[in-house]
């Protein structure tokens, strides 16, 4: 068998007439941490449906552990239930995600998809709660939550189902500091770094913590691929992928840079 | 339009949901086999959709607003029978969580509006689009057309609906145990207001929403556009559809004459005059027991006594001027309520202000019910089935009974109930009592007059006469309402959804429904967040004064963008749902046993309601 969870060969994709994935390539291993770096609409999102084979390439091929993942191939049921077995989801917006009339029923919605023995359940939800820290949300309902909280019932709706393989859509965007810390540590700490963990974000400051590789998407096509300590110093490639803002002042080219760049500094 | 409890016999009632059943058995089957996984988002979205539009005040000619359905778009681009249960949905929430129509009549809402409005938008549609392009403006105006029709002929069938109530259910005396209006009055008192504001309303959104998915999303149009071509022009359907709004109100008028000449008939019946006779023994019957009919033409023409020109007592145009005073009657009282009780503050509000009231009202009642449910009283400790039942069956005894004492008994229970549950007096009166003594109060108040009877007393000046009868059947209506209207208030403010809907469950309605009625509810907060951020940044923007016409475009491409907002929300959450395992067919966890405690309760609650039911005859 492969060691490649996912191979994406020379894919495009577009929305009716907006191309948002442009011939794209690129390949993430078993149990590695990639992130995929890129300014708004340079296809991140896009990237982590095809992946999750919600979307399918208008062109080029996905292969998931070397097999194909087209509409056909999940048509079948036994391959269906195995690939939303191992493949987990967490979307950019918890309002899209959350459509069901309580926190905990939203948690048990995949276990129960998935035909799980219903005993079990019960006990499954309430451990995932409780190691989400939202077990006093159960019986809320989503449209009371605070975006956070959203959050973390997301996070604890696919984390339930233990996933091989996680796509994170921006987890950490529009939480507070302290939220975006606990978040992240989580998913640091989560199944002892066995997973595979694909996280889209622009957030450069977390990025050594959560990934130990990182791609930087343009257009939907890869600009850059490398080490996150590679990508952090290479400012021009964040520069004209949009990452940082582009400088006034103008760089002396002679000039050594010393260590990172001091804007990305604001960790403590 | 939307029948509250009360005003239907039970045994209307019962009908109703015997004949919609069949429909929601043939729409659900129908999408289970033809349709795709998508579908289920999509309605629930849809449904949630017509939830808020129904909210949503459109500003109409002569400085009015009034409220759309949803059904004719609904239908255009779900198809009539996904329409019928999206729209049944969203009639389902208003009932249950908003008290917006009743629970014992939402058989009867759902086969008018849902069932018949559907069905109605969707041939209309068919027909008058027929193969014009997908862009075309003919479909615009097929489209208002449909929605046109298909409100108005929802409001006839209601309008019928109350109109054969005191026919068929009145006590021994002759006091209407229900809606106590014949068809001479209910028909004309509903259609004026559906023909002109509601239908108008309907006809815009129609309309202005396939206008607006012309331009956003026209695949969505297919659906039900199978052989759209380039089609015939424009113009003879502009004719028709003229022709048909003038024709439409004297259709109406001239079938309600028929039908108020039957019912004029049907009181002045023997056999009901024999009955009136027994059940005031003491008196000496009237030589000939008033038909409603002539009682009404009597209050026109008795201002006027002697003075009245012979023709105007003559019976066909007695009919019609009866008619006309009765429905202004009940027009007048509503009028007058309105601007006696509270609510002051609302006038003089322009459009984008009332429908941002109402949508922060609905917000803010669901979050007070959500509070009030967690806040452990007696109510809230009980189990969610154990309510449904218990509470159900007071709401069908409070319906069933005949005696006004017996209707007071059980709303004092019901406010015994709510203090055991933590809920004040004041919020009652707020949330229920002041909007039924306006809605049910206009409509009961001209009863007192109209019903024909004994006259107790006689205005000054005016001579109207106040029956006995009259006075019954006022008092009987609006103890009912405010009784119905309080008990389905408690269960919504003590039982948190899930709960309830895990509830539904042990009554074997079936998992795609609930979980339907589950994923409306949900996108209803969303789509209601998304429509009051709309309308307020368009009101903070639109600050001048503007013409009637953009003022109605604007309410149109506000709906519009609420559409595309919907739809794409439907798309999104279909992802997140395949996401997760979601093959079409959904599962819930439920737990169905009932724990000893909770009988005890449930036998209480039933057996009160038994009891009211067989001492309330
Ligand atoms: N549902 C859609 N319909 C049409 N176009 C879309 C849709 N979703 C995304 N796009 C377009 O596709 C392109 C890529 O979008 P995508 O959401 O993948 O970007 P992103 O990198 O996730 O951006 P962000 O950082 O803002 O989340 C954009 O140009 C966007 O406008
Ligand atoms: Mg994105």
């Amino acid at each position: 068998m492969t060691d490649l969870a996912f191979e994406v060969r020379d894919v495009s994709y577009r929305y009716q007439q907006v191309p948002a994935l442009d011939g794209l390539s690129l390949e993430i291993r078993r149990g590695e941490r990639v992130a995929l770096l890129g300014a708004n609409g340079s296809g991140k999102s896009t990237l982590l449906r095809l992946l999750a084979a919600l979307h399918f390439p208008d062109r080029g091929d996905i292969l998931y552990f070397g097999e194909s993942l087209s509409e056909r191939r999940l048509q079948d049921e036994e391959f269906f239930f195995r690939f939303r077995r191992r493949v987990g989801v967490v979307f950019q917006n918890p309002d899209i995600q959350l459509f069901n009339p309580s926190v905990f029923d939203e948690v048990a919605f995949g276990p129960l998809q998935l035909r799980w023995p219903r005993d079990q359940i019960r006990g499954r939800v309430y451990e995932t709660l409780e190691t989400m820290g939202i077990s006093r949300l159960a019986d809320r309902a989503p449209h009371r939550l605070s975006g956070g909280e959203k959050k973390r019932v997301a996070l604890a709706s696919v984390l339930v189902l233990d996933p091989e393989i996680l796509l994170l859509d921006e987890p950490a965007a529009a939480l507070d500091p302290g939220s975006q810390s606990q978040i992240t540590d989580f998913l640091v700490s989560w199944g002892g770094g066995s997973k595979t963990v694909v996280t889209a974000t622009h957030d450069l400051d977390t990025l050594e913590d959560i990934a130990d590789r990182c791609y930087v998407l343009e257009n939907g096509k890869v600009a850059g691929e490398g080490a996150p300590l590679a990508i952090l110093h290479d400012v021009p490639l964040l520069e004209r992928t949009k990452l940082v803002r582009p400088h006034h002042h103008v760089h002396d080219p002679s000039a050594p840079q010393p260590g990172p760049h001091p804007h990305l500094h604001r960790r403590p | 339009m939307h029948i509250p409890d009360g005003y239907l016999s039970p045994s209307t009632c019962a009908g109703f949901y015997a004949a919609s059943v069949p429909f929601w058995y043939a729409a659900l089957r129908r999408l289970r086999h033809a349709l795709h996984t998508r579908m289920l988002p999509l309605l629930s979205v849809f449904s949630a959709f017509s939830f808020v539009i129904m909210m949503f005040n459109l500003p109409l000619p002569g400085g009015t607003t009034g409220h759309a359905v949803g059904m004719g778009v609904s239908a255009i681009v779900l198809g009539p029978w996904a329409s019928i249960l999206a729209i049944s949905i969203a009639l389902v929430i208003q009932a249950v969580f908003f008290g917006d129509g009743g629970i014992t009549a939402i058989g009867a809402n759902c086969f008018n509006m849902a069932i018949a409005g559907s069905l109605v938008a969707y041939a209309v549609y068919r027909v008058a689009a027929y193969r014009a392009a997908i862009g075309s403006t003919r479909r615009v105006v097929a489209a208002g057309l449909a929605g046109y029709l298909a409100i108005n002929t929802a409001a006839l069938l209601a309008a019928v609906e109350f109109g054969v109530q005191p026919l068929f259910f009145h006590d021994a005396a002759g006091s209407p145990l229900y809606a106590p209006y014949p068809l001479a009055v209910s028909i004309p008192a509903m259609m004026i207001g559906h023909l002109t504001i509601a239908g108008l309303a309907e006809l815009i959104i129609s309309a202005g929403l396939v206008a607006w998915l012309q331009r956003t999303d026209p695949g969505l149009l297919e659906r039900t556009a199978p052989d759209a071509a380039a089609g015939p022009s424009v113009r003879k359907l502009w004719l028709g559809l003229a022709v048909l709004l003038v024709l439409t109100p004297l259709g109406i008028l001239a079938v309600g004459g028929a039908w108020g000449e039957w019912s004029a008939r049907d009181f002045a019946d023997p056999q009901v005059r024999r009955q009136i006779a027994a059940a005031s023994a003491n008196h000496a019957p009237p030589q000939r027991a008033p038909s409603g009919l002539q009682r009404l033409s009597t209050i026109w023409t008795a201002p006027l006594s002697g003075y009245a020109p012979a023709f105007i007592r003559n019976a066909p145009i007695g009919y019609l001027v009866s008619a006309a005073a009765g429905t202004s009657l009940i027009l007048l009282c509503g009028l007058l309520l309105k601007q006696l009780l509270p609510d002051r503050r609302r006038r003089r509000k322009t459009f984008i202000e009332k429908t941002t009231t109402t949508l922060a009202r609905a917000l803010q009642h669901a979050f007070f019910a959500e509070e009030t449910a967690n806040s452990g009283g007696f109510l809230q400790r009980l189990d969610p089935r154990v309510k449904l039942v218990g509470i159900g069956s007071l709401i069908a005894a409070t319906v069933a009974v005949h005696q006004l004492w017996m209707l007071a008994a059980i709303l004092a229970l019901a406010v015994v109930l709510a203090r055991l549950s933590r809920i004040t007096l004041r919020n009652l009166s707020t949330r229920v009592w002041i909007a039924v003594l306006v809605f049910t109060g206009a409509i009961a108040l001209p009863a007192i007059f109209l019903t024909p009877g004994e006259a107790i007393y006689r205005l000054p000046v005016l001579g109207w006469p106040v029956t006995s009868q009259g006075l019954r059947s006022a008092a009987l209506l609006f103890l009912r309402a405010e009784t119905t209207a309080t008990l389905s208030v408690l269960l919504i403010l003590t039982t948190l959804w899930p709960h309830l809907l895990h509830a539904l469950r042990f009554f074997r309605v079936p998992v795609v429904v609930v979980v339907l009625l589950g994923m409306t509810y949900r996108y209803i907060f969303l789509l209601l967040e998304t429509a009051r951020e709309i309308s307020e940044s368009r009101e903070a923007r639109q600050v001048g004064v503007m013409q009637p016409a953009d003022r109605r475009r604007l309410a149109a491409a506000t709906a519009g963008v609420l559409l595309s907002k919907s739809l794409w929300v439907s798309g999104e959450v279909h992802m997140a749902m395949l996401a997760r395992g979601f093959r079409g067919e959904v599962y819930l966890l439920e737990d169905l046993r009932l724990r000893w405690n909770d009988w005890l309760p449930l036998g209480a609650l039933t057996a009160i309601a038994a009891a009211a039911i067989w001492f309330g005859r």
